[in-house]
């Protein structure tokens, strides 16, 4: 490919080539993802889009093994559709306006109260029944549910160009993972590594971070679980 | 909350599938909520409870996560076990592990007879006025 003009019928098909070879790959990185309420298919398309970018950015010159080089690529892919989505999980009005009310009351009882509210002192403000109020807290945040260390559990049905690669080891040493956790942290947007920062190296609550950055605690809340999740997709080994 | 005094126990077993951890996270939230937890204090545990599953689901053998939450207001316990394989512990030098640790009062890892289990505690320290 490398020795091909772009727009050249060889490297049309040569491109071709390398990616029906490569789709494996694709499903394979794209099923990593598929627990977190996206449909497979677009995932699939995701994870293709990718793909073709590592093909066309590829200089076979370089000498890297092409399975190598396309995996951050498209990982990378997957990883900005989900941030775009911007955790667009179909909140029904009801809960939209509750999660307002919720947020607006918070706010005002942080103030008055110096610390965070209950969900009691909730409920009494807004003269909701506590299962409500507790509904609406719920529905603000998005979780995923793989652990910040685990590798993918759902390995057993993947075939993949991947499997010929040379074996990574299944838990990395202290030392690799730092390694491998430095460059994600690097890729957090200023907000994401502050928030980070706040709540485990200061020690900040979530409404004291809110008070500090201006904005509301059950955003605080789920720009952290957003980050965490993040990291985690980042950590996830082949 | 219990009409002796004691402690009261609400138990939960899962199948040890990232998509049922939503379930004890849901729980401890609720309860968390009735017992005076402040809303970043019920996040926290939600996050916590979250980690400790996630982290004891891949190495769970025989496809099982059993949750027992112990409420003894204002204290929260959760311990949340696995068969894991021989002599398996959680990284304490993780970050999972160390966000684990942030997010409560106390976590512990524990085995016994092939059995993993993994404790968070937590109190609820508002003393409610509004």
């Amino acid at each position: 490919m490398a020795s091909a003009e772009r727009g050249d019928p060889a490297h049309i098909l040569a491109r071709d080539g390398l990616v029906s070879l490569h789709m494996p790959l694709v499903e394979h990185l794209a099923r990593r993802f598929r627990n977190r309420g996206e449909p497979y298919d677009d995932l699939v398309q995701v994870a293709t889009i990718g793909l073709i970018k590592a093909v066309d950015r590829f200089d076979s010159d370089r000498g890297v093994e092409f399975s190598t080089y396309a995996t951050p690529t498209i990982l990378g892919e997957i990883k900005r559709y989900f941030r775009d989505k911007g955790w667009a999980i179909r909140v029904p009005r009801r809960l939209q306006e509750l999660r307002l009310s919720l947020t607006a009351a918070t706010a005002e009882l942080t103030q008055e109260l110096g610390r965070a509210p209950t969900v009691a002192e909730l409920s009494r403000r807004l003269d909701l029944a506590e299962d409500l109020v507790i509904e609406g807290l719920e529905s603000a945040n998005a979780y995923n549910t793989l652990s910040l260390d685990a590798p993918d559990q759902n390995e057993a049905d993947a075939t993949t160009v991947l499997d010929g690669l040379g074996g990574e080891d299944e838990a990395l040493e202290s030392v690799e993972y730092r390694e491998s956790l430095k460059p994600l942290l690097a890729q957090l947007d200023t907000r994401e590594k502050r928030i980070l920062t706040l709540r485990f190296f200061r020690g900040m609550t979530q409404s004291q971070i809110a008070e500090e950055i201006g904005i509301s605690q059950m955003h605080v809340s789920r720009l952290l679980a957003r980050t965490l999740n993040e990291l985690r997709a980042g950590l996830l080994k082949e | 909350m219990s009409s002796t005094g004691q402690a009261a126990e609400v138990h939960l077993s899962i199948p040890a599938d990232s998509a049922y951890i939503a379930v004890p996270r849901s729980v401890v939230g609720n309860l968390a909520a009735r017992n005076h937890f402040t809303v970043d204090a019920i996040d926290d545990l939600r996050i916590a409870v979250d980690e400790a599953c996630a982290l004891l689901l891949p190495q769970a053998s025989d496809g099982v996560l059993d949750c027992i939450f112990y409420i003894d207001p204002p204290q929260l316990t959760v311990r949340t076990t696995a068969t894991v394989p021989n002599g398996w512990l959680p990284d304490t030098d993780s970050f999972g592990w160390t966000v684990l640790t942030a997010l409560v009062e106390s976590a512990a890892a524990e085995s016994e007879s092939g059995r993993l289990t993994i404790t968070v505690t937590a109190s609820a320290t508002a003393s409610e006025k509004a």
